[in-house]
């Protein structure tokens, strides 16, 4: 409880930081009064429609990779699992590249309609090729590791052929930037998690379950192969919607759903929010140091993510070196 | 027919396959050229636009692909002998990474430097990325295996692409320079480069000739090559410092170009047997034929679009490593 | 024989892809009593186990859990009735026992049913039967691997089932660990009436602990019955090709096998 009172605070802080912080900076009293209606045009103008989507936005896209991460983790049962690391955000990256770069200024509910296609090729990909013997989760991961490989060939192979200034600005998105935020992505991403993030929640004890392996699971009566097939559908969905909404932001669903354990231990029931509200810190934390670190320029959060989290999980792999 | 015989037979089908090839891609192009033209323009270069395009164009093209192929998959070949490691290759490990994101930090530095110049960042960003994928891949019980090293392997890639971006994000006109690169391509180098280049490329090749008999020791991994009284320290150091030269050597003279260095070395072993002394010229030929053949069957297929040897590579490569990992963890546990 | 098995096999045959483990096998499980499946390595125990347990899918023939088909009981119903211990079971990393035991109540509980008195009864007496109280809160990597088979037997005892199937269950541990598993089983048989049946290597244990011994063979029944009845010479040769003697044990008068030497063979 109290772990969940500090966390629910920081994300608090980090939400403020990231309205008040910026090139016209701008003071906590002024967004109270803007937010009460009273503010002057000009920080009216910033708070509502620059930063405000941009943090809920930050918000909503870590709160969807730490549940991706935690569902992943749990089904495949392996801590080192992550729908990143599986291929299946590249698989979303490329589909909704394929949109951005070759219709012309696509509307902003095709991108995660790709997305999710994409995604969930990648999935029934992992499933078909990597499933014969239940689940191998070394095989799970190394196929994973070809499909994203696959899927970033695909990415150089649009890339190349794209015009132009579509792929430069494609590649800032694919970086995984929150720069684009705007209140249109910010409710099509929400009308998006939604559905699966209430499912799986409801669904926690079927994730705790699943975690016993495929026999366990069935000795106990639970119909596993459906069962495992709607925590990957929901996890595709999810993973999706974020990528959509902001492109490639890696290892924030391998580090949330780790800090959640240690927050709140194993249940599913504990670990899927906890899970939401770390990944939500983080981006919050990846974009504000993006924007802070090098002012002027921009660092995208996914950078900012992928320079942390790489050695975090070099760690993770030091400590589980006698297990993997 | 003997196996020795066979396999000589093999090499030398190898090196015709290679000759053709390297023929055919220097005649096709945005302008084809037929091959009097090509041999004209040595033996009797007369300043012709043709000449000129055979001469600056073509054959840097050629010598690129041939050198970067040959490297990459001994390389590969090395690196699946030493760790016993059938998923190793300087792509997945790394390796490659590291070399190019020392070449993006030396060119927003110093822009402008030699190629002399960066070849030694790609070697010391290689020798970086060797060092860490291994000592954290290699950490703990059952020692290096595939599942730990191949995870390594992505997660410095990933780590280092993103320092690379992270540079490019502040640098444009380094942008301009690497983007193309940065997929791995042999498109555009100047014979001057390569010539910079291919002396440690070749270093690396005809060391790697030389030990091969040291590598196919070290194959048998190390409990019975100790048994057999080979010093494992010395022989993995120097099978160690030949991937560099290789892999850093390639990298910067065309970028990385991903799974020339996996599947190459497997075909190999698919048609020469298992043993390195073997594999290792198969794959230096073997490896130069595959870049060499498909660089120049893009060009023929998509003549107005230059598409990067190393987006065929990964297409190609990608589903090999996936049927890979699939058929070795159904064998036997990784 | 009872006359009500408490689970039976028709006909039931298991292949995998194009070799039968077991054909046309037919068998009574008693109800209420110890039953013990013994047979050398390859003879289909596990498979059989794990089909009537529902792991595994039938090519053809049926089981009969109290009489009903087993493919037309749900999987929930059918796992409140049978459990299994199997083997090489795994916990996910970091689990605790009393974590492992409570998955043990997943089919007494409603998609959105709350935890209740009844699930804490059960998950308490499963701990205390299996002596874990003590361990409850340690992490199931810490434990010997004598402790980590009573947490999943726990497990399955907290599932409060009426049939208990237990896969090499002595397998892998020491003297002092085997007994208390078997022990545990007989107590459950003598005060609760649960049905057990157990894969057992040891034919002396076997034929110690359990009231009817089903031998197999080759994916076939041998024979079945009390182990007094049914073990002889005879039997142990043609089963496992060994040359033994059987004496009557004198702790309790059941049958006690002891191998022959070869200069023994020769003598005989």
């Amino acid at each position: 409880m109290m772990a969940f009172v500090v966390l629910a605070a920081s994300i608090a802080a980090l939400f403020g930081a990231s309205v008040a912080i910026g090139d016209e900076p701008i003071a906590i009293a002024e967004i109270a009064r803007v937010l009460l209606g009273e503010g002057d045009p000009v920080a009216s103008f910033i708070v509502e429609e620059v930063r405000l989507p941009r943090a809920i936005l930050a918000v909503l896209v870590g709160a969807a990779l730490g549940t991706g991460g935690a569902i992943a983790q749990a089904v495949m049962r392996n801590p080192l699992a992550e729908p990143g690391i599986l291929g299946i955000n590249g698989g979303a990256a490329l589909a909704a590249l394929i949109v951005i770069v070759e219709i012309e200024s696509p509307p902003a509910r095709l991108l995660p309609l790709a997305a999710f296609a994409g995604a969930l090729i990648t999935a029934a990909a992992i499933y078909a090729l990597a499933w014969n013997d239940g689940t191998s989760s070394l095989r799970i991961i190394l196929v994973g590791l070809g499909l994203n490989a696959l899927a970033g060939a695909g990415v150089g192979f649009i890339s190349a052929f794209g015009d132009v200034t579509t792929v430069q600005q494609a590649q800032v998105w694919l970086a995984g930037s929150l720069y684009r935020a705007d209140w249109e992505t910010v409710r099509v991403l929400a009308v998006w998690l939604v559905l699966p993030v209430v499912g799986v929640l409801l669904a926690a004890r079927e994730l705790d379950v699943l975690t016993l392996g495929a026999d366990a699971a069935r000795a106990l009566g639970q119909r596993v192969e459906p069962t495992s097939a709607a925590m990957i559908l929901a996890m595709a969905l999810i993973s999706a919607a974020a990528v959509a909404a902001a492109g490639l932001i890696g290892f924030v669903g391998l580090i949330a759903p780790h800090l959640a354990r240690r927050i709140g231990g194993r249940r599913s029931r504990h670990v899927l929010p906890l899970a939401a509200l770390s990944g939500a810190a983080l981006v919050l934390a990846a974009d504000l140091v993006g924007r802070l670190a090098l002012s002027p320029a921009n660092l995208p959060a996914g950078i900012v993510t992928t320079l942390i989290g790489a050695p975090f999980f070099a760690l993770l792999l030091w400590r589980r070196r006698d297990a993997v | 027919m003997s196996t020795l015989a066979s396999r000589r037979l093999v090499l030398l089908g190898l090196a015709v396959a290679l000759c053709v090839s390297a023929a055919w891609s220097l005649t096709v192009g945005t302008i084809a050229l037929p091959l009097q033209t090509i041999v004209a323009a040595i033996i009797d270069f007369d300043g012709s636009r043709e000449h000129l395009i055979a001469a600056t164009v073509r054959f840097p093209r050629l010598l690129a692909g041939l050198i970067a192929g040959s490297a990459f998959a001994v390389a590969g070949a090395i690196m699946q002998a030493v760790t016993n490691n059938p998923l190793a290759s300087p792509g997945i490990l790394g390796i490659n990474a590291g070399a190019a994101l020392a070449i993006v930090v030396a060119l927003s530095v110093v822009d402008g430097g030699a190629a002399g110049v960066y070849v030694w960042c790609a070697f010391a960003g290689a020798a970086a990325a060797a060092i860490v994928v291994y000592a954290v891949g290699s950490a703990g019980r059952g020692g290096a295996t595939p599942l730990k090293l191949a995870l390594a392997g992505a997660i410095l890639s990933a780590f280092v692409g993103s320092l690379t971006t992270a540079i490019l994000i502040f640098d444009t006109a380094s942008l301009d320079v690497v983007r193309v690169w940065s997929i791995g391509s042999v498109e555009g180098r100047s014979l001057a480069t390569i010539m910079a280049i291919a002396p440690y490329g070749l270093v690396g090749l005809a060391g790697a000739l030389l030990l091969r008999g040291q590598i196919a020791t070290l194959s048998l991994g190390p409990e019975i090559a100790a048994q057999l009284g080979q010093n494992l320290a010395v022989w993995r150091l120097a099978a160690a410092a030949i991937v560099v030269l290789l892999a850093g050597g390639a990298v910067a003279l065309t970028g990385p170009i991903g799974f020339v260095g996996l599947f190459v070395p497997h075909a190999a072993r698919l048609i020469v047997g298992t043993d390195y002394r073997w594999i290792i010229p198969a794959s230096a030929l073997g490896g130069a034929f595959v870049v060499v053949f498909c660089d120049a069957l893009l060009r023929a297929v998509l003549p107005d679009r230059d598409v990067p040897v190393g987006i065929a590579m990964a297409l190609i490569g990608a589903p090999f490593f996936i049927h890979l990992a699939r058929s070795r963890t159904a064998r036997r546990p990784l | 024989m009872p006359s009500d098995p408490a689970l039976s096999a028709r006909g039931a045959s298991i292949g995998y892809r194009d070799r039968a483990v077991i054909d046309g096998l037919d068998l009574n499980v008693p109800r209420g009593a110890f039953t013990a499946l013994i047979g050398p390595n390859g003879s289909g125990k596990s498979t059989l186990l794990r089909a009537l347990a529902r792991l595994q899918s039938l090519s053809s023939g049926q089981i009969l859990l109290d009489g009903r088909a087993l493919a037309t009981i749900g999987p929930r119903e059918a796992a409140r009735r049978v459990g299994i211990l199997f083997q090489g079971a795994s916990a996910p990393e970091g689990m605790t026992v009393s974590e492992l035991v409570q998955e043990g109540r997943y089919p007494h509980r409603s998609l959105f049913g709350r935890w209740n008195r009844a699930d804490e009864a059960a998950c308490a007496r499963a701990l205390r039967l299996t002596k874990l109280e003590a361990l409850a809160d340690r992490p199931l990597d810490t434990l010997s691997g004598g402790q980590r088979q009573r947490a999943f037997v726990a497990m399955v005892l907290a599932q409060e089932t009426g049939i208990l199937l237990l896969d090499e269950p002595t397998t892998y541990l020491d003297l002092p660990h085997q007994l208390d598993i078997l022990e545990l089983a007989g107590a459950l048989v003598r005060e609760e009436g649960t049905t057990v049946v157990a894969a057992i290597h040891d034919i002396n244990q076997a034929a110690r602990y359990a009231a009817h011994l089903i031998v197999l063979k080759d994916g076939a029944v041998v024979t079945a019955g009390p182990p007094d009845a049914i073990v002889t010479p005879a039997l142990i040769e043609e089963v496992f090709a060994v040359k033994a003697m059987v004496v009557p044990s004198p702790v309790d008068g059941r049958p006690l096998i002891l191998p022959l030497t070869r200069a023994e063979r020769e003598d005989s």
